[in-house]
């Protein structure tokens, strides 16, 4: 993790910045993986047809 | 002269144990990873998604409020389809034939029970993704205090409240009125529904007044299984959800029929 970081370009705030965005983005991309398993597995919303 | 021999027969034993060790960090590394992902999982569905059904919630009850007041409602001249059953006294079969009860009488065929001017009370149908029903049911905890409805039953409509099929009757209206609803995620509206029983009442406020309905049967289904939806003699409300908890693979169907409201005269006189 420390080299991943380390291994951003541009000076630390930028690795700092970039690092951040990421991370939302990784988040944001999780999110929606999550909520496309749960609703075609767990619970659809219990539509008939 | 033999020269002693020692460091040698340790160099496999060493490289053997270096590669175990990294054997068992990287098995140890993906555990955690999944464990956290899994976890992640959990808390997404069970409460993110309840959270941002309850915000949504809040705007929509707001919102159903606001169409009990302005929604244009007209009467109507209500002509009951031909029957040959007395309606409430006989049970209809899955297929959709009516088989009478007891205390069922049969008239002519193709003869209006009741033949004689009716008016019913009809709203505008609502757009889509709009909230214009709140459904209570005094028997379970989370739906005491009513939960909103909104036209329409596609994934996003039903993330923010439980969803009306639209080409099915508006609750308190004649025919098969369909309400779909999450049972496990976004707030799970119908999570205990399954705890009905024949006789529970289910409460639908509308823009024309307060319909009041009676469990009279609770079954599990394909979600393949259209019939549920067809249109019923006499007025029905028709809740599905997912059947078991924590699985999409079957739907759990409430049928209630209509015992009270401002059109249950016109329909069942």
């Amino acid at each position: 993790m420390k080299q991943w970081f380390l291994g951003l370009p541009g000076p630390m705030v930028l690795k700092i910045v970039i690092a951040v965005v990421l991370t939302l983005v990784a988040l944001v991309a999780l999110f929606f993986v999550y909520d496309w398993i749960g609703t075609n597995m767990l619970d659809s919303g219990g539509t008939i047809g | 002269m033999v020269e002693p021999t020692t460091a040698p027969v340790e160099k496999p034993a060493s490289r053997s144990a270096g590669f175990l060790t990294r054997i068992v960090r990287v098995v140890g590394w993906t555990s955690i990873v999944v464990g956290v992902l899994i976890l992640g999982f959990v808390v997404q569905q069970l409460f993110v998604t309840t959270w941002f059904s309850q915000q949504h919630q809040a705007e929509l009850n707001v919102e159903a409020e606001e169409h009990f007041v302005t929604a244009e409602v007209t009467e109507v001249e209500y002509v009951p389809p031909p029957s040959t059953t007395t309606p409430g006294e006989g049970t209809v079969a899955p297929d959709g034939t009516v088989t009478p009860g007891a205390g069922g009488s049969s008239t002519d065929e193709g003869a209006p029970l009741n033949p004689g001017k009716r008016t019913l009370l009809v709203e505008t149908s609502p757009e889509n993704g709009k909230a214009f029903a709140v459904i209570r049911i005094p028997t379970i905890d989370r739906l005491e205090e009513g939960w909103a409805v909104v036209e329409g039953v596609e994934l996003r409509n039903l993330k923010n409240g439980a969803g009306h099929m639209p080409h099915t009757p508006l609750p308190g209206l004649p025919g098969n009125s369909v309400i779909s609803g999450h049972r496990t995620t976004y707030g799970a509206p119908f999570h205990e529904i399954g705890d009905l029983v024949p006789g529970d009442a289910i409460e639908v406020d509308t823009a024309i007044g307060t319909h009041t309905y009676e469990v009279r049967e609770v079954i599990i289904v394909h979600p393949t299984e259209l019939w549920v939806t067809e249109p019923r003699e006499g007025a029905w409300l028709t809740l599905t959800t997912c059947h078991p908890k924590f699985s999409a693979r079957q739907r759990l169907i409430v049928f209630a029929e209509l015992v009270d409201g401002p059109n249950w005269e016109a329909i069942y006189a």
